[in-house]
């Protein structure tokens, strides 16, 4: 038998689960029903027991090291078959939020988790930065249309915000938020590796997954529930849509920011974008405001946020799109500057602290999963080992 | 001399479609020589009923013999309350519902019926039941939860009731309880105002003599040494917790903060919980459940009261610290009912852990604290647990065996117990009896509980108590045999003194004089007819019981000649489990071999050997014996009947083989109730065995 691990109790931990969405961790009795009955956990990175228990246990060390919580998608079905009502897919999801905030070495992740006030008030402080930007310099934004009432008789976009300070913008900004993901990324990548003997080659060999796992979700098909197809083509479509305005904005903003009230084949490609947004976030909203579904069923406000966030992007953005077309040029100056402030305080807050960092967290955590499986074969762990 | 014999064949439940009834009366008034015969399509009937019933006022008939359907039914319909002896022969599920209609055999087999039926009601004598003075006080032997209620409902159903405790005070273990001592406080003093309950406190019972409705009970008090006429007895004498000085291997000992749960129930009771060694307050407690439970090595099984008592002092521990940190080392957490809801909220407190796991080792460590290593959690891993307190959830011993009643009886002064030291008793049908009669145990003394389940039993054993006292003033048994006015008399003259039956009764009935002659005591009887069965000089019998009467049954069964290939099976059967089992076959229409002749023993245990002798020598091809399951498990009504038989059938079997029979036509089988559907296969099988090994070489001589 291995030497016995000395558990010491993290209250904090276990209060923070409870707060970020996890009330129902405590009602677990340990039958396993969830495990077994969820089609993606497995022998090595069995879920979400284990979980449940390190959680209830409050043992952080033992979450840190775990992948596990970033390879379930919430079909539910272990909380439908819950005995207990102690709610595994809810409490698994609590942990991707506790562990966000856990990667995130700033704190801030944490206060915005824990906190609504945190939240709304950081989005609004950088949706404030983001108008005062156009309000306070005299020779850009609202004080050029001060100064100069002539930049109004048609829409100017090149005198209003030129493109080359917004592309430099962005990609400052760019730059920042991905630097500061990164960071969270490679705690989450060490922590995730602690104590592991991973040959490079393993690593290697396994970075062609990891592109196709980060690009189309392909360990959510091996989920059976009748939830999951849908929700996987929603999600996919949604990342389709998001990718394309994505590069639209940070690499060919020059082409994609059309300062007069012309047409440019690229906005074709924003249509697309627009239109996958509304509808995709529109009908993420919709479940969750339905409850039908177990994933929908629990929404904390960080749930609530992000789908909306990204929709009043897509709608302020297409609304602009047809101001501008529509050659009114107040509306067209007004509605970019309430499309930034909400665009750019999403993501913000979203990329390196919230909700949208799963995009890095998911794929690596699988990675990692793979790659230690890989070099853990052959060598056998109790790791994963049920004992009963 | 009875005479006056009638004989009322039913023709009713398709008992005339397979059998000639005409044939019957004819063997009736003929073979038989019954005065009276009648037949009725319905007896049980106003009509068929009147008919009876006229005969018996005209005084035309005295002994009633009724062929129709099993004895187990219409016990009412067919009580005349005339002191008339009225005999059933069960035509309905033993003969015309599992054999087929109008068949030679099914014909052969009801009329070897109503002969065993007229010769047993021959033999049946009238009597009249025991009557003598009966006391209907009530002795209750304990005065905690049990003790308390018994006293209390014995008392509220208006009867006297003396109350022993052996403490200063009521209230027993509860009262050291933090959660129970309240209540138990309003309880006691309900018991000691009552104007019907005497209370005896700093009391013991030194001896009991005499029986139900007449024991002498000596109790020994402060003041001195009194003796209390009782007519029945409550032992609630509760429990004490498992010797926690066997459980070294918890750690019991080697720190003075390892303690049991009964310690921490005492300090919580009477303040804080503090840490024994430096009674500071605890900051991080660990419970180990089944603590010497449900292991071979100490107590084998639940106590079913730890696993809440735990809860409950988690929440004794929580009102004074809601960040204490608590574990619970479990087994299984075991909370039926309601509790569960216990279990459940105490389990949402982030601060209390619990895993299943087996404790390892508990071992000093840094700052004073204690680490526990537990072993096959469901962590997956083995882990160590530091904190300040262990608590071992320690298991209850019954109080049931030792220096508690100091009985006068021959077969020893205590209850007898089962292996886990709980008195024995047939659990499964009657909770509260023990082997001896009007003696009833409750509360733990009898089984582990908690405390409303103890109130429960306390309830129902005083019930089981009061109607033994009624029982016994109007002469009557009680369970099983409830309502039977017989009883066992010894014809002393031919006693050889060799103590079978003393030992042998169940219930410690009878006692001995100096020389080792039985006494009886008549009152204790549950007239299982076991000293019948024992008695090789065939001195006991019962007016409607006997050695005689079954064997005038036996002689009574017609045997065919050898020529006619009809082989003759006597089924010796236990009337509380396979007698009610063949009415099952019956009344599900399994269909079996009509050559066997059915009689009902009130227990196996009453089998006289002399009856084998009887049946082999009249050529009888094979006896067939069903009695209840024995061993640890056993199913008998009276504890060991089958088992005695079974025992004496060793005997029997080498007097086959000096008669040159084959062993084989002997044999003893064990059934439980539910296992009716086996009968049929059971006697068809030893029927065919019987045609195999050929006919009984005694047969005509």
């Amino acid at each position: 038998m291995a030497e016995a691990v000395l558990v010491q109790p993290d209250a904090s931990l276990i209060r923070e689960i409870i707060a970020m969405g996890g009330g129902d961790l405590k009602k677990c009795y340990q039958c396993g029903t969830c495990a077994v009955s969820c089609d993606l956990s497995a022998e090595d990175v069995s879920f979400p027991r284990r979980q449940m228990l390190a959680a209830q246990w409050g043992l952080r060390d033992r979450l840190m090291e775990d992948p596990g919580p970033w390879l379930c998608f919430y079909c539910g079905g272990c909380t439908t078959r819950c005995p207990r009502k102690a709610n595994p897919g809810e409490v698994m999801m609590a942990l991707r939020r506790y562990l966000t905030a856990q990667y995130d070495w700033t704190g801030l992740s944490g206060l915005m988790y824990r906190s609504a006030f945190w939240e709304i008030g950081a989005l609004a402080l950088v949706a404030a930065l983001v108008v005062l930007a156009f309000v306070l310099p005299h020779g850009f934004g609202f004080g050029l249309l001060a100064q100069s009432p002539a930049a109004l008789e048609s829409v100017n976009l090149g005198q209003f915000a030129p493109k080359e300070i917004v592309h430099i913008a962005d990609r400052l900004l760019a730059l920042l938020l991905g630097l500061l993901l990164l960071v969270n990324a490679s705690r989450m990548f060490r922590a995730l590796t602690r104590g592991k003997d991973i040959p490079l080659g393993a690593y290697l060999r396994a970075i062609p997954n990891l592109l196709v796992e980060a690009a189309t979700q392909r360990r959510w098909r091996g989920c059976q529930d009748h939830t999951a197809a849908s929700n996987w083509r929603r999600h996919l479509l949604l990342v389709t849509g998001y990718a394309t305005i994505f590069t639209l904005v940070v690499v060919f903003l020059p082409w994609f920011q059309v300062e007069d009230s012309g047409f440019h084949w690229t906005s074709l490609l924003g249509y697309y974008a627009a239109g996958i947004l509304l509808w995709s976030t529109a009908s993420m909203l919709w479940d969750r405001a339905r409850r039908r579904s177990e994933m929908h069923r629990f929404s904390e406000l960080s749930d609530w946020l992000f789908p909306a966030l990204l929709f009043l992007t897509a709608l302020t953005g297409i609304l602009l799109h047809a101001f501008r077309l529509s050659n009114w040029p107040m509306a067209t100056c007004t509605m970019y500057v309430i499309h930034l402030a909400i665009a750019v305080p999403m993501l913000v807050v979203e990329v390196p602290f919230g909700k949208w960092a799963h995009l890095f967290y998911r794929p690596v955590a699988i990675y990692v999963a793979a790659v230690s499986r890989e070099s853990s074969k052959g060598s056998s762990s109790n790791l994963g080992a049920r004992s009963n | 001399m009875p005479g006056k014999l009638g004989v009322y064949i039913c023709t009713g439940c398709a008992i005339g479609d397979a059998l000639d009834a005409a044939k019957l009366v004819k063997c009736a008034t003929g073979e038989l020589k019954a005065p009276v015969c009648r037949t009725h399509a319905m007896l049980c009937g106003a009509e068929g009923c009147g008919l009876i019933r006229q005969d018996l006022e005209t005084k035309a008939v005295d002994t009633v013999v009724i062929a129709g359907c099993s004895p187990r039914f219409k016990t009412e319909v067919f009580n005349f309350n005339h002191g008339s002896v009225v005999e059933r022969v069960n035509l309905r599920e033993h003969v015309a519902w599992c054999h087929k209609p109008q068949d030679e055999d099914t014909q052969m087999l009801a009329e070897d019926y109503l002969r065993m039926g007229v010769a047993r009601a021959l033999k049946t004598e009238a009597g009249e039941p025991l009557h003598d003075e009966i006391s209907r006080t009530l002795l209750v032997i304990g005065g905690g939860v049990t003790g308390i209620t018994a006293a209390l409902e014995a008392a509220a159903a208006g009867y006297q009731v003396v109350l022993v405790e052996k403490e200063e005070e009521l209230g027993g273990r509860a009262a050291h309880s933090r959660r129970l001592a309240q209540e138990i406080e309003g309880l006691a003093e309900s018991a000691l105002y009552h104007p019907r309950i005497r209370t005896l406190c700093l009391a013991q019972v030194v001896k009991i003599e005499g029986q139900p409705g007449m024991f002498d009970v000596a109790v020994s008090t402060a003041g001195g040494r009194e003796t209390i006429r009782a007519g029945a007895i409550v032992v609630a004498t509760g429990w004490k917790p498992y010797d926690a000085s066997r459980l070294t291997h918890l750690g019991y000992g080697i720190s003075p903060d390892v303690i049991t749960n009964a310690d921490l129930e005492r300090m919580a009771a009477a303040g804080p919980i503090l840490r024994p060694s430096t009674q500071q307050p605890v900051r991080s407690v660990l419970f180990v459940q089944c603590a010497g439970s449900r292991d071979k090595e100490h107590l084998p099984y639940c106590s079913s009261a730890c696993c809440m008592g735990t809860l409950h002092q988690i929440g004794y521990l929580r009102q004074q610290d809601p960040e204490a940190l608590v574990y619970v080392i479990y087994k299984d957490m075991r909370t039926p009912g309601q509790d569960e809801r216990v279990y459940r909220e105490v389990q949402d407190h982030p601060m209390n852990f619990f895993t299943k796991g087996e404790v390892e080792s508990v071992r000093p460590w840094s700052n004073g604290t204690l680490a526990v290593t537990v072993n096959n959690t469901l962590l997956g891993d083995s882990i160590t647990v530091c904190v300040d307190l262990v608590v071992l959830a320690t298991g209850m011993v019954p109080n049931a065996s030792e220096q508690i009643l100091n009985l006068a009886y021959r077969q020893g002064p205590e209850l007898p117990v089962l292996q886990d030291g709980f008195p024995d008793s047939h659990f499964i049908c009657f909770p509260y009896e023990t082997r001896r009669t009007g003696i009833y145990a409750a509360g733990v003394a009898r089984a582990p509980m908690d405390d409303a389940l103890a109130r429960t039993d306390g309830m129902g054993a005083a019930l089981k108590a009061l109607q033994s006292m009624e029982m016994a003033a109007q002469g009557q048994a009680v369970h099983p045999r409830g309502g039977d006015d017989s009883y066992p008399s010894f014809f002393l003259q031919r006693c050889t003194q060799c103590k079978r039956c003393t030992e042998e009764c169940p219930f410690g009935a009878l006692d001995e004089d100096a020389k080792g002659t039985p006494q009886p005591n008549l009152y204790r009887c549950r007239r299982c007819g076991i000293c019948m069965g024992a008695c090789p000089e065939r001195i006991v019998s019962f007016r409607n019981y006997s050695v005689d009467m079954i064997a005038s049954m036996i002689k009574a069964i017609e045997v065919p000649e050898e020529a006619e290939e009809k082989p003759r099976v006597l089924a010796l059967v236990c009337e509380n489990d396979a007698y009610p089992a063949l009415d099952l076959a019956g009344v599900r229409r399994r269909q079996y071999d009509a050559n066997v002749r059915v009689i009902p023993l009130r227990c196996l245990g009453s089998l006289n050997i002399v009856w084998i002798a009887d049946a082999l020598s009249r050529g009888i091809d094979g006896v067939l014996l069903i009695g209840c399951k024995y061993g640890d498990d056993y199913q008998c009504h009276f504890t060991k009947g089958s088992e005695l038989a079974a025992r004496r059938l060793e005997n029997v079997k080498e007097t086959l083989q000096r008669l040159q029979l084959e062993p084989e036509r002997l044999q003893l089988t064990q059934l439980a109730i539910n296992e009716w559907d086996k009968l049929p296969e059971l006697f068809d099988g030893f029927v065919e065995r019987m045609r195999e090994l050929g006919p009984n070489p005694y047969k005509g001589l």
